[in-house]
This record gives C-alpha cells, structure tokens and sequence, in this order.
C-alpha cells in the first residue's frame, strides 16, 4: 500500500499530463460507446424512456430490411476492399519503379477523387445515371439504345455503388502501396534479377510480401471505412429500390432520424460495433506482437 | 530537483484543469438587455419552402423567408413586453425529420415550426409541440371554417395555426396538349378540368406517340417519401378509402389492387418517365419545368411559383393549366395541404409565450394574412378580397367537395410514409405483383399506426 502511494507519487506528473487527453477520450468516445450500449436496451420518446431489455435487439433480427442490410454490408465489404487492394497492388507494382514524373502523374491522377467530397461524386454520378434526365440514359435513347436504370435494378445498384465507392477510395491505397513499394531495398530486387526471375515472380515473390505490413493496413481502414458507407446510398439509390441497396449505416440513420427510433439506431450501432472490433482484431494482435 | 518537479507538476496540473475548462456552464447571470431596456429574446424559426416574397413571388429579392423576416421586423417594432429578434431559416422538406429529430433529442428544437401540418403532426402525438387553445379567439374560428381547425385539432388541443392550405391537383402543359391534337381536353385558364379515366387514358396514349421522344406524357415518382399525396390519391383511383373507421389502412382490397395495377400498367406502357423507382417529386417537377413531362403534380404554390419563375424568365415559358386527378367513378381525387405555425416545447416559458404572440400576431394581423393569397386563404374574409382578383379560388372551392382526408388523421404519419415508397419501388421493377405490393404496405403501416397509437400522447 505505502509502496503504491509511493510509485503514484513519484508518476503524479506524468498522470497529469496524460489527463487533458484521457479526460478527453473518456468524455468523447468512451461515454458515447456506453451511452449508446445503454440506450440499445430502452425504448425512448420525446417524453420518456423505457427499459426494454433485449428487445431492440430481439426486434432487429425478425426485420427482413435488417438482415438486408447487413448482408449488403458485407458484400460492399467483401468487394470494394478485394477490388482496392487488388487493383492498388496492380498500378502501384506497374508504376513504382518508373520516372519520378510518371509516377507523380499516376499518384496525382488517382488521388484526384479522393479530394473531391464523396457529395460531390454522388452528385455527379446521380447526374449521369439518373433514368429519367440523366446524361447516360438520355445519350442512349437519343442512339435508340435501350436504356438500362442502373440505379433502379436490384442486379445493378449494388455493383454501380461497388464501382462507385472504390473508384472514389482508390488513389489512397496507390498512395501508400507506391510509397511502401519505393521503400523495398532495391538489392532485394537485383538479386532476384540476377537468379534469373521474372517480372511476375518479383511482384508475387518479393514486392507483395513486403508490402504485407501497407496491405493490412489498407485492408483493416477500409473496411472500417466500408462498414459506415453512407453518403452515397443516401444520395444515390436513398436505400432503394425497394431496400436493395440499404446499409447498416443508412439503416441506423433511417431509425435515428427519420423514424426516430433512438433504442433500435442504438443497437444498430453497438452491432456494428462489435463487428469493428471482431474485424480490426487481427490489426491489433500484429500490433502487440511486434511489441 | 525539488524546483523543477514542483514546476513540472503545476504545468501537468494547469494543463489538465484547462481540458475542464470549456466544461463550465455559460454565465447566464441577468437576462441581457435589449433596446428600451426590454428583456432581449431571440426566437428560431424554421420553415420548409413555401410562397417566395412577402406578398408576391415577382417582389424584388422575393425569397421564402422574406414573409417571416417581414412578420418578425414588424411584430418586433410594436411588441411591447420583450426585444425579440426572430432568426429565420428555410429548411429542405426531405431534411424537416432528421433536423428536428436531432434537434429534439439534443433538447434544442426551434421555437417556432411553419409547415403542411400533415407532415408535423407526430410531433403532437410525441409531446414534443405546446397547444395553441388560448391563442386561437373567437373571431379567429368565425373566420376561419370547421374543416380547417378540425385538420389541426389532435384529441382536443389546437397544435398549428392554420394560415392557408394548398390543395393538390395535377398540372398539364396545355401547349404540348394543343401540339398533339388534343385540344378538346384543354380546360379553361382558370378551371381545374376534369376528365374521365377513359379520356386520361387517352390522353397520355396519345401524347406517347406525339410528344419529342425525350418527353414524356406523365410524370411518376418512387425515390422517397416526398410528394407522396399524390401516389395516394393514385392508389384511391379506383374507390379504395384508404383508412376504416378505427383508423387502420384497408388499402388491400380488389380496387386497391386495380389502382396498383393500373400505375404499374401505365408505366410499363412507357406512359410516364421511366425509372419512377429511381425518380423523385424534384425530379419530375424540372422535368415538368423544362416541358419534358406534359402532365405533372402540382399544389396551389408550386403552380404560382411555376408561373412566376416563367414570368421571371427563370423557366421556360408555356401555357400552364390545372386538372384534377381522375378517378374510375368519374369524381375527381383532390386534397388539400393546411399550412401553419406550431411552437414547440421548447421548456422555456418566456420563449413559449412570445412564440405565442409572435404566431398569433402574423396569423392574425390584417396586413399579413392577406399573404396567405399565395396558397388559398383559410380565411374566408381573405378568400372574399381576393376571389375577384384570383378567380383560381372559385374554382379550388367547387372542388372542395371531392377532398379526401390522405393522412386519415392516424398517428405514426411520417414513418407510415417512409413504407409506402419501397413498395411502389418493388412494383415497379417488377420484384412484387401489385397485389404483394399492397398487402405488404397494409401489414407494414398497420404495425406503423399500431406502434405510433401505443406510444402517443393524445389520447383520443
């Protein structure tokens, strides 16, 4: 007991120059995270709030919009992150070894859409695909091509905001794949050359597992990033049609904001939580074990 | 050693004190005082678009805020009890929900809401707005007729002031009518024409094969919840009532599955816009705007805005005319949207009460009233002055007696909404029969209602 009045006395100022962002963490993200589990169990009006249990829960998985969602989570998960890291990989492997200018020109021309607000491309992209005075649909019929609603068939809406989203994420993942790319010893490569390898064996052989540590990191942001896609299903489809291109994220907001269903948006959220949590796990063991 | 320790523990100790300070609550000391030595009071309003100006769209700068930043500036010059400044800011209609639901959970909602009351009246069912009895006077319910405070009553309370309503018909573009021979369907200027069903049918029919091929006859929509009156006046076109007695939805019976079937018929035949699933109100009404849709919806402001903007040389112009929505019977489909001022319980007496004699001033005052010529006056004395000027309100009166009530007064409207669009959205691209269709949207709202009805807190 004397020993750890002691050992606090002796870290006192260290304690208290960690407190202003302690103090800070604990009121931003550790009150809200609890808030929110809490809430997930009441049933909340303007008026009153009502412990309900796991009712909100309970509710959640009999919703068939629910489980759409969560399906098409996943899915956007799935795709979007295996096209970018796919795709990231092939242009940065093509380019990284190049002219300094050329590479400068890729990673610029890339890394335009990811400056430009994800409004802005769902606007722009809602002005090219909208069915009924959008610029695509209106090129086809005055070529007397039959028109496809991109937007408004269950087959198509979910690759058009796949495509969309990954064309708009991608040049971050080139950004970081090149830098990580320029950073592996050249020797490595000569060597290689000299055993007589191919173009092909060095990527496979060399380039991408050195990249290993860049292709975790790019794999766990995006799908962190993928998992609270919003702004375009909002923007673009609005969840439709007939709730095919819903997400978690939009299906939270529906409830929090439009229906007004705090407990239900709560349990929506501390979902999508532990799915955050189980996914970013194997991030975290890396991390700890290089400590 | 000591020095430095002693020096470093009171950095660290500031240091993290100031993380706190930007905790401490705002020094409200004495209420802040205004000119005359009036208790200053600021006030928020917040409405979604309605009539642009103060009277008039062609006003100078005539903007949708311009009434009420006209109201406040007045009502605060003559106000004797307060110095009240009144912020006023215009909000999309398809963000009203999200704002206010924010707004009401973080405990900030605005003081003062002007809206379609249809769309504000959960608000009443949740607790969230103050009634408005002792506001309302005799004179005001002399002038104003039954069927109008009836709109705005929930169980006995009066929530929303009514200042003018809009009724809902469809608009046709009467040069695109003349262009396609169909001249004899063409109602007068200031009618709102009626045709059968079979004559609709004809109509668009024809306009199909005369219109440019990047027009079409008329305009359908199913991206969201807005302007979703019409797609239930669509759904009652072949008598369905919508609501029993109980105020539950008896939308799936053999005429609610014809009306479904007959919209689904009609934009299979590429009698409308394609990809309604994908469309929205807004949508259509540019379409409209730009004459790439001969027939669309309309209400009373958004013709006189459509007319205005033309005049304005901000929109094509051409000869814009009204029509009701047909029906199988041959009765025309109409209803009206009653517009007004609720105040919210915003927990603040002082706030409450001004909000009060503020809603009360610009629903009342002889001037301002006379604004609410922009939709149709709920005052008949208002209705009186302008019927000369404005023969359009004949016509809107003789059709009152075709009105239906759309929101059937259940609680859980909004989210009710929010059912209805996926379902059209899957009868048009095909993913449900009309029939699923409507038995899916009667089993989703009834819950809807259920819900709302069991959580309100008016009982009726």
């Amino acid at each position: 007991m004397k020993m750890n009045r002691h050992v606090l006395k002796e870290n006192l100022t260290g304690y208290l120059f960690i407190a202003p962002q302690l103090l800070l963490f604990l009121i931003f993200l550790v009150y809200p995270i609890i808030e929110g589990i809490r809430l997930s169990l009441y049933r909340i009006n303007y008026t009153n709030q009502v412990f309900v249990g796991f009712e909100n829960y309970q509710q959640l998985f009999q919703d068939p919009v629910f489980i759409k969602s969560t399906l098409n989570t996943v899915l956007f998960v799935v795709f979007i992150v295996a096209l970018t890291v796919i795709f990231a990989l092939f242009v940065s492997a093509a380019v990284f070894d190049k002219n300094a200018k050329y590479v400068s020109f890729i990673r610029g021309s890339y890394y335009i859409p990811v400056m430009v607000s994800m409004v802005v491309m769902s606007m722009v992209w809602s002005f090219l695909l909208n069915p009924a005075n959008g610029l695509i649909p209106y090129v086809a019929k005055q070529m007397e091509l039959s028109s496809v609603n991109f937007l408004g068939n269950p087959k198509t809406v979910l690759p058009v905001i796949i495509f969309i989203t990954f064309a708009t994420n991608v040049g971050q993942a080139i950004i970081l794949y090149i830098a990580s790319m320029i950073g592996v010893p050249k020797d490595l490569f000569e060597a290689a050359e000299v055993d007589g390898a191919n173009k092909l064996t060095i990527i496979f052989k060399i380039l991408i597992p050195m990249v290993k540590p860049t292709t975790v990191y790019i794999i766990i942001m995006n799908i962190i990033a993928v998992l609270k896609i919003f702004v375009v299903i909002q923007l673009l489809t609005g969840g439709g049609p007939n709730n095919a291109s819903t997400t978690l994220m939009y299906f939270l907001y529906n409830n929090a904001f439009k229906y007004n269903q705090l407990g239900v948006a709560s349990a929506v959220g501390v979902i999508m939580f532990l799915i955050t949590l189980v996914l970013s796990f194997p991030q975290l063991r890396s991390m700890f074990k290089k400590n | 050693m000591l020095k430095k320790r002693f020096l470093a523990t009171a950095l660290s100790s500031v240091l993290a004190l100031s993380a706190l300070a930007g905790c401490a609550n705002k020094d409200t000391g004495t209420p802040e005082k205004g000119k005359d030595g009036k208790q200053k009071v600021e006030l928020s309003l917040m409405l979604t678009p309605q009539w642009k100006g103060v009277m008039d769209p062609t006003e100078k700068g005539a903007d949708y805020d311009s009434f009420f930043k006209y109201a406040a500036d007045k009502f605060s010059k003559q106000y004797k009890d307060y110095d009240v400044k009144v912020k006023v800011e215009v909000v999309a209609s398809e963000q009203r929900d999200e704002l206010l639901n924010v707004k009401l959970n973080g405990g900030t909602p605005p003081d003062i809401f002007f809206e379609n009351t249809f769309a504000m009246g959960d608000y009443a069912h949740r607790g969230a707005l103050v009634p408005l009895n002792d506001i309302v006077d005799d004179k005001a319910k002399e002038d104003i007729a039954q069927n109008y405070w009836d709109t705005v009553t929930f169980g006995k309370d009066v929530y929303f002031y009514p200042f003018s309503h809009m009724p809902g018909t469809l608009a046709y573009n009467a040069d695109m009518f003349k262009a396609a021979g169909l001249d004899k369907y063409i109602g007068g200027e200031n009618d709102i024409k009626t045709w059968t069903l079979d004559e609709y049918e004809t109509i668009l029919n024809t306009l199909k094969k005369k219109l440019p091929k990047d027009a079409y006859p008329m305009g359908i929509f199913a991206l969201n919840n807005q302007g979703d009156t019409w797609n239930l006046a669509y759904l009652r076109m072949f008598g369905n009532k919508f609501f029993d007695e109980k105020g539950n939805i008896v939308l799936n019976d053999a005429n609610g599955v014809k009306a479904a079937e007959w919209l689904k018929k009609t934009y299979k035949a590429g009698l409308t816009n394609p990809g309604a699933e994908s469309v929205s109100s807004n949508d259509v009404l540019s379409m409209f705007q730009n004459q790439k849709v001969a027939i669309s919806f309309t209400n009373s402001v958004l013709f006189n805005n459509a007319k205005a903007d033309m005049e304005a040389g901000k929109a094509p112009k051409f000869d814009i005319r009204l029509a009701n929505i047909p029906s199988e019977s041959g009765d025309p489909l109409t209803f009206t949207y009653v517009s007004g001022a609720a105040i919210f319980n915003t927990k603040d007496e002082t706030r409450i009460k001004v909000s009060k004699d503020f809603v009360k001033f610009f629903s009342t005052d002889p001037e301002l009233v006379k604004a609410s010529k922009n939709g149709i006056p709920v005052r008949t004395s208002v209705v009186k002055e302008f019927e000369s000027t404005n023969p359009l309100f004949a016509a809107y009166d003789k059709n009152a007696k075709y009105m239906f009530n759309f929101t059937g007064g259940v609680p859980g409207y909004s989210q009710l909404r929010q059912v209805l669009y996926p379902e059209l959205q899957a009868l048009y691209t095909g993913q449900k029969s009309a029939a699923d269709a409507v038995k899916d949207y009667q089993e989703k709202g009834n819950k809807v209602i259920q819900d709302a009805r069991a959580n309100s807190v008016i009982k009726e």
